[in-house]
């Protein structure tokens, strides 16, 4: 058994009128939290359906836990949890269950008593009301988001997959979601999802790749990742904001280069070879009233917009991640 | 062969079995059926000579007793009810006649008494014409009855006249010939031709039905599931094409179970129907007992070869269809757009229908023979020639097979089309986005 969860080596798709992967490899450690970064149209969605084996890559290779993707049995341990949403609407909820649950190779008897338990777990079966012989279009939104997380875990995948998942979920769901991608993890199983969020993934991951264009920018680790951007920032927070001297400071680019503005906080990039010592006194003889001023690594939103900049969040080509 | 594709075909099955839609298409299209059979044959029974034909005056001025013999021949006849008296003769001298005509005239006007009146005299003996005045006129059973029995009366009376012996002549006149038609081609004998009619409109009808009906169900379910986006989930746990696969499979088998119930209901609804419907007609014993053997057998007369074959057709072609809705239905994004977009699946399959009449007519003409080996079109109208004419196995066997091969081209066509289709969002393609979808696939 190979100790990586997924192996993507050069893959590449191309649409008629774009490249939407270009040559990416990746490696996905097992029992890892792993965040795939992007912007809308960066390839994400396209990479994911290529693991899956929904869209067959134009050259390169996939393997999963060692198999190659195109091996169904391997596909069975993966549970899946689409961006674009959706169950059969007419049908009784522990009948779609079921139905995927039985599609991922699960027996019907050992399917039955998973569901009853994730729909106790999940308030969707209480002592007065069993939701599960309810219509699918009888169920709230929030309620139908809990069904469509079930069913990707009810057959105890070894690999899950979200795509997307916080988009739409209301702060409930979007806390027990974060809740069971611990437990996850705890047990020993991957997670790999991707997102536009950087603070999710930031808190969440231990390692990202940070796609662009269908090419990838960097990978690792969250530390290395950090280390590797170096500490070169500055955390700033100023009482009454930044007035006329002080904005003169911050815009001097033989100190700063790059300012991430929010008004009372600011997150400074120095420019190359100048000195924080430096930038101290200055701010300090334009009259700045310093309530914090620490050097510290990169937030990974930093590094996102350093590394793939504005240019890369241009307007998505596919429409999907 | 893949266990997932039993899985999918399995639920496709039971949620559509499941449905009230289905359990009441299934009583009611038997029922809606039997009664559109049975109401001509209601008709026909109504319309045959009815007990109008007694309710009426004869005004004999022969002086030979042929308005005896009229009344005599009408009142022996079992097929028309006798629960009213009559007819009535009256015996008129020539030259009486013009009143007593008046007087019947007065009669029948009256409301509820006389259907009509009857003249003969000197002209209907040597064979020229009989007058008739009454409701029933235009009544054309009555007045073939009426006419039947002026005809057989003067040829007694000129029989008589003749000097053939009296023996002779009521054995002719009793003469009720009828003429039984049987099939008989190279296999032997099989069923009265009106049997093979029937069977074969029926399930002509019953197959066009079941392949429009559920070829259309399997594309709507197609685009629930993209439209709804379930696709996705399920597409990451089956290949596409087994997906396609048991979806037609499930949609087919509740269609399969439906035509069944449909053919075995019919069937029952006709035999236990018939002779109530033929009662109520008010048809006498003869009518009957021959009536709803003529129409019952229509199913329970069908050869079980032709059944046998029909069922073939009908999963060759519901494959052939279904996989061409299903891409339909995986290529555009609402129901109005599928509606649209199904017309060229629909005009194909129209496309031989349309010929369904002059087959009928002459199943062995060139056109006939030709639109039972087209693939689109032999689903349909091979069973229908089958049930009117002999068709050797060996074309029935071609044709299944050019069948089966088209299938398995719709299959290819439409499975590289529905794999790039179910999660394509957006525009509807055109045609030259739909060519490169199938060389890319």
């Amino acid at each position: 058994m190979s100790d990586l969860a997924i192996d993507i080596r050069n893959v590449v798709k191309r649409y008629e009128a774009h490249v939407a992967v270009r040559d990416l490899s990746l490696q996905v450690p097992c029992g890892s939290v792993y965040g795939l970064l992007g912007p809308n149209g960066a390839g994400k969605t396209t990479t994911i359906r290529m693991i899956l084996d929904i869209i067959l890559p134009d050259s390169g290779s996939i393997s999963l836990f060692g198999n190659p993707n195109t091996d169904r049995r391997v596909l069975d341990r993966i549970g899946y949890l689409p961006e674009e949403r959706g169950l059969y609407k007419k049908m009784q909820v522990r009948r779609v269950l079921m139905f995927l649950a039985e599609l991922k190779g699960l027996n019907p008897k050992t399917a039955a008593a998973r569901i009853d338990e994730w729909m106790e777990r999940f308030s969707l079966m209480t002592p007065d009301k069993d939701w599960g012989e309810a219509k699918v279009d009888e169920l709230s939104r929030g309620m139908q988001q809990k069904v469509q997380f079930i069913s990707t875990l009810l057959h105890d995948p070894d690999l899950v997959i979200l795509d997307e998942p916080f988009s739409g979920l209301d702060p409930i769901n979007a806390q027990a979601l974060k809740d069971a991608v611990v437990e996850l993890k705890r047990r020993g199983k991957t997670v790999i999802f991707s997102t536009h969020v950087m603070e999710n993934a930031e808190r969440m991951c231990d390692s990202v790749c940070i796609i662009a264009r269908g090419e990838k920018v960097l990978d690792g680790s969250i530390t290395s990742v950090k280390q590797d951007a170096g500490m070169r920032n500055v955390a700033l927070a100023l009482r009454g904001g930044a007035h006329n001297g002080v904005g003169t400071v911050l815009r001097d680019p033989q100190l700063v280069s790059k300012v991430d503005d929010s008004n009372n906080f600011f997150e400074l990039e120095l420019a190359p070879n100048a000195d924080a010592q430096v930038l101290l006194r200055r701010l300090i003889d334009a009259g700045a009233n310093i309530e914090r001023f620490e050097l510290m690594q990169p937030s990974l939103h930093q590094i996102f917009l350093q590394r793939v900049g504005a240019a890369g969040v241009e307007a998505g080509l596919s429409g999907h991640g | 062969m893949d266990n997932k594709i039993l899985i999918v075909a399995k639920r496709e099955y039971l949620e559509r079995v499941r449905t009230r839609a289905f359990v009441l298409m299934t009583l009611l299209v038997p029922i809606l059926m039997s009664a559109a059979m049975l109401f001509p044959l209601y008709m026909s029974a109504k319309s045959g000579p009815s007990s109008s034909v007694r309710r009426i005056r004869i005004l004999d001025a022969t002086g030979a007793g042929v308005g005896d013999r009229i009344a005599q021949n009408i009142r022996s006849d079992s097929a028309i009810a006798d629960t009213v008296q009559g007819p009535f003769v009256v015996a008129v001298s020539p030259a009486d006649l013009p009143a007593a005509e008046k007087a019947a005239e007065q009669e029948v006007m009256k409301p509820k008494s006389l259907q009509g009146y009857l003249v003969v005299d000197d002209s209907t003996i040597t064979g020229k014409r009989a007058k008739y005045f009454g409701r029933n006129a235009a009544t054309i059973s009555d007045m073939d009855r009426l006419e039947t029995a002026v005809r057989q009366s003067v040829l007694t009376v000129r029989l008589e006249r003749e000097g053939v012996r009296p023996a002779v002549i009521n054995d002719v006149a009793k003469n009720r010939l009828e003429l039984s038609r049987e099939k008989l081609t190279e296999k032997g004998r099989g069923g009265s031709g009106l049997t093979g009619l029937f069977a074969g409109i029926i399930v002509g009808v019953l197959l066009l039905m079941s392949i429009i009906v559920n070829g259309q169900m399997v594309m709507r379910g197609v685009l629930e599931e993209k439209t709804t986006r379930v696709a996705e989930v399920v597409i990451s746990s089956i290949k596409p094409e087994s997906l396609l696969a048991g979806k037609v499979i499930g949609v087919g088998g509740a269609g399969l179970t439906q035509m069944i119930a449909w053919l075995v209901l019919g069937g029952y609804f006709q035999s236990f129907f018939a002779p109530i419907v033929l009662k109520a007609a008010g048809a006498g014993a003869a009518v009957a007992t021959s009536g709803p053997s003529t129409v019952a057998s229509g199913f329970a007369g069908m050869a079980w070869s032709v059944l046998g074959v029909s069922i073939a057709y009908f999963l060759v072609g519901f494959v052939f269809y279904a996989t061409l809705y299903a891409a339909v239905g995986s290529m555009v994004n609402s129901d109005q757009e599928a509606q649209q977009a199904q017309t060229p699946v629909m005009l194909l399959l129209m496309s031989g229908w349309i010929f369904v009449n002059p087959v009928i007519i002459n199943p062995n003409s060139t056109l006939a023979v030709v639109l039972s080996w087209l693939p689109w079109a032999s689903p349909v109208i091979m069973p229908i020639r089958m049930g009117l004419t002999s068709v050797s196995p060996a074309s029935v066997a071609g044709s299944l097979l050019l069948a089966l091969l088209g299938s398995i081209g719709a299959v290819w066509l439409a499975g590289r089309i529905y794999r790039v289709g179910m999660l394509m969002y957006g525009k509807k393609p055109s045609f030259a986005e739909l060519a490169k979808w199938i060389r890319y696939a």
